[in-house]
């Protein structure tokens, strides 16, 4: 019998370095951003980081130039954590969901909303018809192909995140809504035709031309699927207009959410082979991989059951806590996915969604206890199955 | 008719503010500084709010992490739960979450809570089903140990009690939302504003008999022939669509509130639900649209 072997991969984002983030600001920088370049790039082995360390010693740097090299730093951070499958962590994009909008046309900036606490994103509207001028992430995956040693993963934010994420100034109608009964027939027909549109004119185009570049696994950033529940069928027709025919791995990602909603609307997207999925957020944080020890996963046999058999990616990392996952808590949650799967195959490990809110000390112990409790899983699983004796 | 105009709610944050919090996450201000920004906020809210002519003033809860956290902070036997996302917003809460079955206010809300306003006030606090929503803990028990406590420590011209989730409910049913609020009789005037939904079925239900002075309704979702004549109560019209970006006309408004005034006596033009679902320019532009809408009402009327 073959050894049991866990993918582990990212999710997303990862914070942006200060001194990226002063750059980008024209704010000068101290001698903490400059140590924070050097001290990352010693501890993660990035090739040349003292050409960067000198261009934000010198002061001036070209804002661009420093994005890429905080690409490479996250990937090498990823890399030095042991994550196999890896991305720069939005490094070269400003946000997942404003970076998509700015290249696109068919949208006007309506400023800044709070999504919690102190943290907040930029919303926009859809105000006319959705248009591509060039694929936004070419230059990317082009950069990064060149830049990363393991493999990439490449995430683009999926047409019904983009959607509902932004106000649509266009479908809605202008008059007749106030205390005219506008039901959520009308409503969720709107909200149809901005999804397909984006799907269509935007996503498609994205996927083919990174496909046409050598991409072999894209991931579909779907936080927002599961908005409102009696679209989920809407959020299943984006993702087979965006991806239907295309000769591709795609994947999705799902994060906090009533994922109890997601089916059985899901049994119709036999496109996607993974679906990755957040559940630490909900978890407890004690030891053990029964069903009473891991309530944030009670719902993983929903997906196990699904028609098409796609993989879990099993978010194992709570990214809202600077508490770090030991290793043996990872270990007990991935024991517990096997277990409700029967087929250790189907389960590979990630964290709950993009790391970005945590700092990278934060983040690199997260990942690596991440790497550490998949190896005692499946240390944990082969002495099950060594043959006695 | 008389009519009033007011924003119950969590009002949006300037990107002054927006920039004051980032900036405090990432250690490169002080709460002080912050502290300056969010006073110069509610000064700018308030002074808004006095152009538009509004009858009751609202600090806009600009300290407010979410609808429930502050409760939660002065309350034993409730913790923070999980983030969740705000129905179909990209906004998120921490649910409440029980850790007793009886809990109870430990003290009044912290004063930073509560901004002292020029003027007469209202309040926002959560509805006693919402609070109790995913918790275990019956409405009535959230009312009589937390909200009840928390209202007699507050001193308001009306206290608003925003409902988002029941309205949207398949089978929603008031007996649950009145018993709790029976226990809540005796202090400030109150009103239940059902946000973000069609509350037709909540209407035909008799949801004007709830012992409050004032019913919410988001008249972007529900029609205004399901508001029986003859309504009872203070009608709380959201006729701001804080859910979308475009800005209302105000005579379309007015007109509006003429139309409902065949259907209620009393009536306060008010958002659909809280205005931070939208940014601070935007949200200023509908407030003071709602404003203007008021002011035309009323001349229309005299």
């Amino acid at each position: 019998m073959s050894e049991h072997k866990f993918l582990t991969h990212e999710i997303g984002s990862l914070a942006k370095p200060p001194w990226l983030v002063k750059t980008a600001q024209g704010r000068e920088l101290d001698e903490s951003d400059i140590e924070h370049a050097r001290s990352w790039g010693q501890k993660v082995g990035v090739e040349g980081y003292e050409e960067l360390v000198e261009e934000l010693q010198r002061g001036g740097a070209d804002p661009d130039e420093v994005a890429r090299w905080s690409s490479r730093y996250c990937v090498r951070l990823q890399e030095s954590a042991g994550v196999e499958v890896i991305w720069d962590g939005e490094q070269l994009r400003s946000e997942m969901y404003a970076w998509a909008i700015e290249h696109a046309t068919g949208f006007e900036s309506r400023g800044t909303v709070r999504s919690f606490d102190n943290k907040y994103y930029s919303k926009s509207a859809a105000v006319g018809a959705v248009g591509l001028p060039e694929p936004y992430h070419n230059d990317e995956f082009s950069f990064l192909k060149s830049a990363a040693k393991h493999r990439l993963k490449i995430p683009v934010t999926g047409a019904y995140t983009l959607a509902i994420w932004s106000y649509d100034d266009h479908h809605t109608p202008k008059e007749g809504r106030l205390g005219g009964g506008y039901g959520r027939a009308q409503e969720i027909e709107a909200r149809r035709e901005l999804t397909l549109d984006i799907a269509r004119n935007l996503i498609r185009p994205n996927l083919e031309a990174l496909i046409g570049l050598g991409a072999d696994w894209i991931q579909i950033d779907e936080p927002g699927a599961s908005t409102e529940a009696d679209e989920l069928d809407l959020f299943v027709e984006s993702f087979n207009v965006s991806v239907e025919g295309l000769d591709c791995l795609f994947s999705t990602h799902l994060c906090f959410s009533d994922y109890d909603l997601f089916f059985p609307a899901i049994e119709g997207m036999s496109g996607c082979s993974q679906y990755c999925v957040g559940f630490a957020n909900y978890d407890l944080r004690e030891l053990g991989s029964s069903g009473a020890d891991r309530p944030g996963y009670e719902v993983i046999s929903k997906f196990r059951d699904l028609p098409y058999d796609p993989i879990l990616g099993l978010g194992v990392l709570d990214i809202h806590t600077d508490f770090v996952e030991s290793p043996e808590l990872v270990r007990d949650r991935i024991l517990y996915a096997v277990d409700v799967f029967g087929d250790p195959a189907r389960i590979q490990v990630c964290p709950d969604c993009g790391l970005r809110t945590r700092s990278w000390e934060v983040a690199y112990e997260k990942l690596r206890a991440m790497v550490e409790g998949t190896r005692l899983a499946e240390e944990a699983l082969n002495r099950a199955h060594a043959p006695a004796g | 008719m008389a009519l009033k105009a007011f924003i119950p709610g969590i009002y949006a944050r300037s990107e002054e503010l927006v920039q004051a919090t980032r900036d405090l996450d990432r250690g490169r201000t002080t709460p002080e500084a912050v502290e300056e920004q969010v006073e110069r906020d509610q000064a700018a809210l308030v002074s808004t709010q006095q152009d538009a002519g509004f009858d009751l003033l609202a600090d806009g809860m600009l300290r407010w992490q979410d609808h429930f956290r502050p409760l939660l902070e002065a309350a034993d036997g409730l913790e923070t739960g999980a983030l969740t996302r705000f129905l179909d917003t990209n906004t998120f809460y921490r649910a409440p979450k029980a850790t007793t079955a009886t809990p109870s206010l430990s003290g009044p809300l912290a004063a930073r809570y509560v901004a002292p306003l020029p003027g007469p006030r209202i309040l926002t606090l959560p509805s006693p089903f919402a609070l109790a929503k995913g918790t275990g803990v019956t409405p009535k028990t959230m009312a009589q140990g937390v909200l009840a406590p928390a209202l007699g420590a507050l001193d308001a011209e009306l206290v608003v009690l925003a409902e988002p989730f029941l309205a949207r409910e398949e089978e929603a049913k008031l007996d649950d939302l009145a018993e709790a609020l029976e226990a809540l009789a005796g202090g400030p005037k109150l009103a239940v504003w059902f946000t973000f939904g069609d509350a037709g079925g909540l209407l035909e239900q008799g949801v004007a008999e709830l012992p409050v002075e004032g019913i919410g309704i988001d008249f972007y979702a529900t029609s205004l022939t399901d508001v029986p004549g003859g309504f009872p109560k203070l009608l709380l019209a959201g006729v701001v669509d804080t859910r979308s970006s475009l800005l209302e006309e105000p005579r379309e408004l007015a007109e509006f509130a003429q139309r409902l005034g065949e259907r209620a006596e009393r009536i306060a033009l008010v958002p659909n639900g809280d205005l931070q679902y939208v940014s601070e320019p935007v949200a200023r532009e509908k407030l003071t649209r709602l404003g203007k809408a008021r002011t035309a009402s009323v001349e229309a009327a005299a």
